[in-house]
């Protein structure tokens, strides 16, 4: 089931020296139920941008963007209700208790008391919150907020999780564990759309990515389509010649993919549930 | 809405709002320790004031007069510490040179035996600092046999304030001597002392003495409580804002299932939460503070005092209480808008400013001697209600119920735009994911130009606006001067609507716009339309002759404007009709349309905006008339102009409208100052009546029943059709505006 399709989706942000800045440009792709969806690009390239979009915090300047067959912009409370959006700016509040956030974002989805309170210890359970759940914002370090950021945004159980360069700041133990965190829900059936520029992460995770640059999308696929269609297995190096080529303006905006057509590489994938 | 979420966000925010040290530190603890920190001060101020006693130095006493001594006895009471002092050799040489100053000045003195004459020079500096005194007098030998030609000579330092304060209480001395030595020679004669008190006089207070107590209170307090609910307005909001953007919790809560509307509703009750309770508090604070220091007062025996300062009366505090309310809505509604628009706490501390400068005046304006609850106040934000709740302390029940629709209505309206502005920052994206200005000026100039449109922007529109305000203030300032004939009328309006008024729209209209037309709104006429606004012209003008009466009466023109205007009404009549129609009723019409209906108009207007456009251009174009009788009844006129404008697509009609009623007002100013009749034909209409010519109550009547009809025609011509409509009298306007800068 495609979870998340997005179609010539475009942004633009009023610019004071150009008039307009193109951050999106007529970008596609769609992410299905049961996979990770890598989201690809250099600093600027546009990732946080077409997330904003998808979590409904941007409005799209044009294409269209449905969301567990909600539309971002007509549905957005429908849209709201079906995701959890983690990224790097979206912070905890220094005054508040681990538990009390949650908590908190728990009653705005509304969920009644006898669901939200035992999906709370089982989250705090398996994300291993115990030993900081009173702990207030101000006092916790990068990893345990981001640990309670994914507590928040799994509390309603959304079939959809958009994680923007989640692993932003973690040591190897807690990116680690964010992977595997990540595994379980694709495993759970969830469509975890994943950016980040860390290839390592992509290899591991990763089913589908897409490259986005400088707003335009270069290319998307599995990690083999793309290792095939570039002659290149080592995918950092692969990423780096696609960003050149995009750099002199080798490639078109359109990818010469099938995005139907969709293999899942078994050795991606044992690889991270090795994990 | 989803009162919910708005519940739930606004517990949140309370909870972090008190578990923050800072806010809780300026919101109760900064109150409950200020007042009687300031009390305590106060009291010590007081007995250091009591205290404070002036001394004053005296030379030649020996020479007073005997039989009425200066000087009493050591019981005086009074403030002042005489000193008793000898002349010695050098003291006398510098006191010589005094009083050959003193002889030189002594002609230009009127004839008044004790006058003080500042000595410039360092000898008196000196002399006084030698002998230790505020200031000092000279009683010259011979004074008590030759006052008229030995005046007394007193020296003292107005740099000084004990020195002011010597010589104050030395002419209040004087001068209580100088009476009781007039009785003592009247006393003498047969006279009597009535001469010098014809007057018995017995005053009596009837107020009681509690709503006297109130009347400092119902000054200070309300502004004191406006500062507060500004200020605890204005830190919670910048922490809910600019903080939750800087910290990027703010992201977090946006992807959440809470609207954007109800989020601004959860903030905003929190602010207004704060903003009361600092309000009350420092109320509170102040107010028991106040009593114990007074209390403490009338111990010490500062009984004047007390009885003008007592301590605040408990029910005045209940209308406090009640005007907290709307004005902390208000306030809270307009920090949030404010507030939102900053990317971090440091940028929002900046806002603060233009914020007070905002409200500032209009929380001053109350206090202003003799400003009270009118109709005129009663429409001014925060003004409005600040005079309401004065007149509800005072027991003006009655005035505070007149106008006290006005005054809701006026503030709920305020809070709602404010309400409506904070929700439209939340839900934009340039402001709640605004990225640091990454372009120069240069750049930003270029692009201005690069990206030109037809039409000039909304912002566009309103720079000009107050350039135009500004330029006509001062403008008027450096034409005032100008002497009051029929070649400096026509200078001044010509200077006032080409050179400021025009000028600056036109060249607006052309370096920031594609299109001089569109921009100025200029259309092909529709002759049609022009008549038929023409004639509601004519038909409006005895409406708006009585409404401009009516403002007149309710704001009196000073007597100094008026005699202007007599003065400007003779230079009329003494040119021909032809001259006065062409600079005062088509040349502004032509300018003022251009500017206020046409370029103003078409940045205001875009995205809908008509009802914006029809309300901002009617104030500028009241505001550039200097005088506010003329800016109320050009903004009411402006209302219908800009209506017409609306209606019709363009400026054509409107000039026709505004050409026709300025000439219809200056014919009957020339007319009637000439003690011209009107023609014949139009006795039905026009009767001379007080040596001026006036309406006669039929076409009055019938005016108002053809200007519905022509109002409802413009109304219901589609909108394809561009129909210039009326504007309205400003004839008297001009006429007015022309006399005050001439
Ligand atoms: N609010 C905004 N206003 C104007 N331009 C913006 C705004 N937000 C982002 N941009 C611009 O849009 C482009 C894409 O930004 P975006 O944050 O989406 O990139 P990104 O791929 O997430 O980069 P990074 O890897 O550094 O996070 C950048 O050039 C950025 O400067
Ligand atoms: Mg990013």
């Amino acid at each position: 089931m495609d979870f998340v399709q997005v179609q010539n989706l475009c942004k633009n942000y009023p610019d004071a020296a150009l008039g307009e800045f193109k951050a999106l440009d007529n970008i596609s792709f769609v992410a299905r139920a049961g996979e990770v969806f890598g989201l690809l690009g250099p600093n600027g390239a546009g990732k946080t941008t077409a997330l904003r979009i998808l979590a409904t915090i941007l409005q799209p300047s044009s294409g269209s963007v449905r969301i567990y067959n909600f539309d971002v912009t007509e549905q957005a409370d429908f849209v709201r209700h079906s995701i959890g959006f983690v990224s790097n700016n979206t912070a905890i509040y220094d005054r508040m208790s681990a538990w009390e956030f949650v908590e908190y974002f728990g009653r705005l989805y509304a969920l009644p008391a006898d669901r939200l309170y035992p999906r709370m210890e089982k989250i705090f359970r398996t994300l291993q919150m115990e030993e900081f759940r009173d702990c207030p914002g101000v006092k916790m370090s990068t990893g345990m907020k981001q640990k309670v950021s994914i507590a928040r945004a799994l509390i309603h159980d959304p079939p959809v999780l958009i994680f923007d360069e989640a692993s932003l700041g973690l040591d190897v133990m807690v990116a680690r564990a964010l992977q595997s965190i990540v595994m379980d829900l694709r495993d759970q059936g969830k469509c975890i759309i994943y950016s980040t520029h860390i290839m390592r992460e992509v290899e591991r995770l990763c089913d589908h990515v897409a490259i986005i640059y400088k707003g335009k999308l270069l290319d998307t696929g599995t990690l083999e389509e793309l290792a095939d269609r570039h002659e290149q297995n080592d995918f950092e190096e692969l990423f780096f010649q696609l960003l050149t080529k995009g750099d002199k303006g080798h490639f078109d905006a359109k990818p010469p993919v099938d995005l139907g057509m969709r293999i899942r590489t078994a050795s991606t994938a044992s690889q991270g549930r090795a994990l | 809405m989803n009162w919910s979420h708005v519940k739930l966000i606004f517990h949140r925010e309370v909870r972090d709002q008190l578990r923050d040290r800072r806010t809780m530190f300026t919101i109760c603890i900064l109150p409950l320790l200020l007042y009687p920190l300031m009390g305590m001060v106060m009291l010590q101020v007081a007995q250091f004031h009591r205290e404070q006693h002036v001394s004053i130095g005296i030379f030649g006493y020996e020479n007073w007069p005997s039989d009425s001594p200066l000087i009493l006895d050591s019981s005086d009471p009074s403030q002042i510490r005489w000193e008793t002092l000898t002349v010695d050799d050098s003291i006398g040489a510098t006191l010589e040179q005094f009083q050959s100053v003193q002889a030189q000045t002594n002609s230009e003195v009127k004839n008044k035996s004790t006058e003080s004459y500042i000595v410039n020079g360092k000898a008196a500096e000196k002399l006084l600092r030698q002998v230790h005194c505020d200031a000092v007098i000279w009683v010259p030998p011979g004074y008590h046999n030759s006052i008229s030609i030995n005046p007394l000579v007193i020296l003292s330092n107005q740099r000084w304030e004990r020195s002011q304060l010597a010589i104050r209480l030395l002419a209040e001395k004087l001068e209580g001597w100088h009476l009781s030595w007039i009785r003592t020679q009247l006393a003498w004669t047969e006279l009597g002392t009535a001469l010098v008190d014809p007057l018995a006089i017995r005053q009596l207070d009837v107020s009681p003495p509690e709503v006297k107590r109130a009347l400092v209170w119902t000054k200070i307090l309300p502004f004191v409580m406006l500062i507060w609910a500004l200020t605890g307005a204005f830190y919670p909001a910048i922490d809910l804002c600019a903080g939750e953007k800087e910290r990027g919790t703010l992201e977090t809560l946006l992807c959440s299932p809470a609207r954007r509307k109800e989020i601004v509703w959860g903030k905003l009750l929190t602010i207004m939460c704060f903003s009361m309770g600092t309000a009350l508090l420092n109320l509170a604070s102040m107010h028991t503070t106040t009593s114990i220091v007074m209390t403490q007062f009338s111990q010490l025996g500062a009984t004047d005092m007390v009885a003008s300062l007592g301590p605040l009366p408990l029910h005045s505090m209940g209308w406090l209480i009640l005007l907290v309310i709307p004005i902390s809505a208000m306030f809270s509604a307009l920090a949030l808008a404010v507030a939102s628009l900053a990317r971090s706490t440091k940028e929002g501390q900046y806002y603060l400013m233009p914020l007070l400068l905002v409200g500032m005046p209009l929380v001053m304006l109350p206090m202003i001697p003799g400003v009270t609850l009118s109709h005129g106040t009663s429409v001014v934000p925060v003004t409005g209600a600040v005079l309401m709740s004065r007149a509800l302390i005072d027991g003006e029940y009655g005035l505070a119920l007149l106008h006290l629709p006005t005054v809701i209505a006026v503030t709920l309206y305020c809070c709602f735009l404010s309400k409506r502005w904070a929700i439209r920052q939340f839900e934009s994206e340039s402001v709640m994911f605004r990225d640091s200005e990454r372009s120069s000026v240069a750049q930003w100039i270029r692009n201005v130009w690069r990206q030109r449109e037809d039409t000039p922007t909304s912002n566009e529109s309103i720079l000009c606006g107050l350039l135009i305000i500004v330029g006509l203030f001062f403008g008027r300032l450096s034409l005032s001067g100008m002497p009051l004939s029929w070649t400096s009328v026509v200078q001044s309006t010509l200077v006032i609507q080409v050179g400021i008024i025009l000028a600056p729209a036109l060249i607006m209209a052309t370096m920031l716009t594609r299109c001089v037309r569109k921009a100025l709104r200029l259309h092909r006429p529709r002759p049609l339309e022009m008549m038929a606004a023409a004639s509601l012209a004519v038909c409006l003008h005895p409406t708006f002759m009585a409404f401009a009466a009516e403002v007149g009466k309710e704001y009196k023109l000073g007597e100094q404007t008026n005699s202007m205007l007599m003065q400007f009404d003779s230079i009329i009549s003494s040119t021909t009709i032809w001259q006065v129609l062409l600079m005062l009723a088509l040349i502004p019409a032509i300018c003022e349309e251009l500017v206020f209906r046409g370029f103003l108009f078409a940045g205001l207007q875009r995205n809908g905006g008509q009802l914006r456009a029809i309300l901002v251009t009617a104030a500028f174009f009241g505001l550039s008339h200097g005088v506010l009788q003329q800016t109320i009844t050009a903004s009411v006129m402006g209302l219908m102009i800009g209506w017409i404008a609306y209606r019709s697509g363009g400026v054509a009609c409107t000039i026709a409208f505004h050409a026709t009623h300025n000439s219809i007002s200056m014919l009957l100013a020339w007319y009637s100052n000439r003690g011209l009749n009107s023609p014949h034909y139009l006795s039905w209409a026009i009767e001379h009546s007080d040596g001026h010519l006036a309406y006669t109550s039929t076409w009055c009547a019938l005016s108002v029943g053809i200007a519905i009809t022509l109002i409802a025609w413009f109304a219901t011509r589609g909108s394809v059709l561009s129909n210039p409509r009326s504007s309205i009298g400003m004839n008297d306007l001009h006429q007015q505006r022309v006399t005050f800068t001439a």
